[in-house]
């Protein structure tokens, strides 16, 4: 209850003189609890506010957590590519024109620049292939003409433990190729220039 | 009692007191950031990042299947802090193997497991291991391979460092060694490793930033690179590296045999100029280069300018019948010896009694008189123009580093010269020069830019390098193929045509004995050479063979066998059917 008017209140108030003082609790009214802000909004707000900053450490501890672990997978993959790197090495090696005759002759191979026939489409034979003589091959002990420093011994000696290994197996000398006992290969012998045809009805 | 104006009053002041703390903030930012920013920035960036160079590896240098003939390959360094080794006591550190039994290792024990690894003085590695105990620095192996390392890392010898070095490796030793060139500790030393240093092969290096905790660790996901190191490109060249072994095999064998001081064998494909292989003997192992001779190093078919003798005949012929002043049939009446009008003399090899031949004789002989008689009725203007168009005097279109151009005496050319030019003598060329001027007779005429190195593919990919394909026309068509069929008249019945034939294939060629000019005059030595072409009737590869001062056989006959060794391993290895034809060739005498 409330008015618009001053109330003039005397300077000093009666005295209570009740023994038994009234007990007044001030409530608040219908409206004003209404409009009072629930707890549990703040309760929702705060937690939400803790939820998000744990998130925020997981995932940064997550993500540091990451970083070494692509560290440590770069690390095994320098060493692998390392690993490939010393392998391919050893293979331009192993591959080399030096090392690869120099095995084929002690596995007793001969090499032969007339070892390669040819035959016509009628069924000449245009060039037979020639037996091997010091014309047709070149030394393949290479060492002494095209040196490698590269094939140390023991890539050398895998040739000789090739060959005594074949040895023991017993497969003996290669066979004698085959000598000029086929056609005699002078340019402009063909057997025939006209090819066989079909025989059509 | 609450008075306003005292509140005020305290209001103002606490006002002026949050004004000034925040002024004295505003200034100490300011100072910071603004005024002393650069000092303090680099002064943290040098305790928490560190900035090292990255190595990039020099390109690789390939043949035409792609075959490494030069690489880059990783190599380590072995470094230690002594500092770290001072701490150890008497008794040894502490080493922990994989079962967890603990053993005590001492220096001297380290040394001798490093030792007995790089194969090294165990005396020597321990003295750098101990010499100087204040240092942080010392080197203790050099190049250790990857499983050196590995097994070195293994021992947990505290304070080693290992620091990656790169190291330049030719795994097929010599048989490219004259054209790679190699890699000193000074960089390139000659060859394409010198002439595509920079166009190709080399590397930059760049640089990256990475922080580091208070231990030193790298912090990863840090680095920042400031600039990426580029690697070199891929040189490919036009060599076939197993054809070229088995040339420099050819005349390393025959090379001894003769004693030669050295010998050169080309092989030059004619629908491109490509060259399929080019062979210096002595040869240089890059991996050793140590152990060959300085005068070796490098391709002589490439700097080495001599008179060529006998080949240039074919040329002679060329200009004759280019002209029409010339045909195969032209006939000139040939003694051993001449006495020319302007009073120069012109002698054969070997005295023979009067001959008629043709120019097709004068060939298959290979007499100087002959040659002298009829070639001098080109004008010298008319055949220094050919000379030219052949490519004789200047560099061919391969640049290879010192390269020489060969001489032609400038006109006119006194009264032997104009003679003796026509047989190979009183000019110089190299063998590669000789291989054009066969190559062009085989190409119809036309002279290509002659090929060594295909291409460059650089590391982001592109392709550079790729040579021209525009040709000059030096002799018509028809002159080159009645010169090449002129020359197979040597191979079928000149003087070495047993050494020479090769059965299934029509062959042409010439055989050259040039005299060795020293102070003015002819030496005893002789550049022996034979240069030829098959198939004939349809060119499809040149094989030019010289030795250089062979000692036994001073005479073509020693390049002969090579020649023939050589063209055979090359009709074989390509592929080239056998001729359909029997060769035939014009008259040789009248």
């Amino acid at each position: 209850m409330s008015t618009t008017l001053a109330i003039d209140l005397p300077d000093f108030l009666p005295a209570e003189h009740d023994s038994h003082p009234r007990h007044i609790e001030i409530v608040s009214t219908r409206s004003q609890k209404r409009a009072r802000p629930r707890v549990i909004y703040a309760l929702v707000a705060v937690a939400g506010l803790f939820v998000i900053l744990m998130g925020q450490l997981v995932l940064s501890i997550w993500l540091s957590d990451g970083a070494y672990q692509i560290s440590g997978l770069q690390q095994t993959q320098r060493d692998l590519s390392r690993d490939q790197q010393a392998l391919g090495e050893s293979l331009n090696v192993l591959q080399s024109p030096q090392n690869l005759a120099g095995q084929a002759s002690a596995l007793g191979m001969v090499m032969n620049t007339g070892s390669q026939g040819f035959l016509s489409l009628s069924g000449g034979v245009t060039r037979a292939p020639t037996a091997a003589t010091a014309d047709t091959t070149v030394a393949a002990d290479a060492a002494i003409y095209t040196p490698n420093a590269l094939i140390t011994p023991d890539i050398s000696a895998l040739g000789a433990a090739a060959a005594a290994a074949a040895a023991a197996v017993g497969t003996g000398a290669p066979a004698a190729s085959t000598g000029a006992g086929s056609v005699a290969s002078t340019p402009g012998a063909p057997a025939q220039t006209v090819l066989p045809s079909p025989i059509t009805h | 009692m609450t008075n306003p104006r005292r509140s005020r009053r305290r209001l103002a002041l606490a006002i002026v007191v949050v004004f000034a703390v925040v002024g004295i903030f505003a200034v100490r930012l300011v100072d910071i950031q603004l005024v002393r920013a650069d000092q303090l920035t680099a002064d943290s960036l040098g305790k928490r990042a560190v900035k090292t160079p990255t190595y990039a590896a020099r390109g690789a240098i390939v043949d035409t299947n792609g075959v490494v003939l030069a690489d880059s390959v990783n190599r380590f360094d072995l470094t230690v802090s002594p500092a770290n080794i001072a701490l150890i006591d008497a008794a040894g550190f502490l080493r922990r193997a994989k079962d967890g039994t603990t053993s005590r290792v001492t220096v001297m024990q380290a040394a001798t497991e490093i030792a007995n690894l790089t194969k090294q003085d165990p005396a020597t590695i321990f003295s750098s291991l101990t010499k100087n105990p204040t240092s942080n620095y010392a080197m203790v192996s050099k190049s250790v391979d990857l499983a050196t390392k590995r097994a070195i890392e293994k021992l947990k010898i505290p304070g080693t460092i290992f620091k990656l070095h790169p190291r330049r490796t030719y795994p097929n030793g010599a048989v490219a060694g004259n054209l790679t060139g190699f890699m000193s500790t000074d960089g390139p030393g000659g060859g394409l490793e010198l002439g595509d240093d920079k166009s190709c092969l080399g590397s930059t290096s760049g640089s990256t930033t990475y922080e580091q905790g208070a231990d030193g660790v790298q912090i990863p996901g840090s680095e920042v690179i400031n600039t990426a190191s580029k690697p070199g490109g891929t040189l490919k060249l036009s060599i076939d590296s197993d054809l070229q072994w088995f040339a420099l095999q050819a005349i390393a064998e025959q090379g001894t045999a003769i004693g030669a001081q050295s010998a050169t064998a080309i092989v030059l494909r004619i629908k491109d100029f490509h060259l399929m292989a080019v062979a210096d003997w002595p040869p240089v192992d890059p991996n050793n280069v140590d152990g060959s001779d300085l005068a070796n190093y490098g391709s002589h078919a490439f700097t080495a300018q001599y008179e060529p003798g006998s080949v240039f005949k074919a040329m002679s012929a060329a200009m004759l019948i280019d002209t029409g002043i010339g045909s195969p049939a032209m006939q000139a009446v040939v003694p051993s010896h001449w006495v020319t009008p302007e009073g120069s003399t012109v002698n054969d090899a070997t005295p023979h009694p009067e001959q008629h031949l043709t120019l097709t004789g004068v060939l298959q002989n290979s007499s100087n008189v002959g040659i002298s008689k009829l070639g001098s009725q080109v004008p010298e203007k008319t055949r220094l123009d050919y000379m030219k168009k052949f490519g004789l005097g200047q560099a061919t279109a391969v640049g290879f580093p010192g390269e020489a151009t060969g001489l032609i005496n400038k006109l006119p050319w006194d009264n032997q010269t104009h003679y003796n030019v026509l047989y190979g003598q009183g000019v110089s060329a190299t063998a590669l020069q000789v291989a054009q001027i066969f190559a062009t007779l085989g190409n119809g005429g036309v002279r290509l830019p002659t090929t060594l190195v295909e291409s460059c593919t650089k590391a982001d990919g592109t392709v550079t390098g790729v040579p021209s394909a525009t040709g000059t026309r030096v002799v018509s068509e028809r002159t080159a193929k009645t010169v090449v069929n002129m020359l197979e008249s040597v191979v079928q019945a000149g003087e070495l045509s047993q050494a020479v034939k090769i059965p299934g294939y029509r062959v042409a060629g010439k055989s050259g004995t040039a005299e060795v000019a020293s102070n003015g005059g002819y030496t005893g030595d002789r550049v022996v050479s034979f240069a030829g072409i098959a198939p004939a009737e349809d060119p499809q590869y040149v094989v030019v063979v010289t030795y250089t001062k062979p000692a036994t056989i001073k005479s073509s006959a020693a390049a002969a066998p090579t020649f023939k060794k050589i063209m055979s391993q090359v009709l074989t290895k390509y592929r080239v059917p056998p001729s359909t034809s029997p060769s035939t060739y014009p008259a040789t005498t009248w």
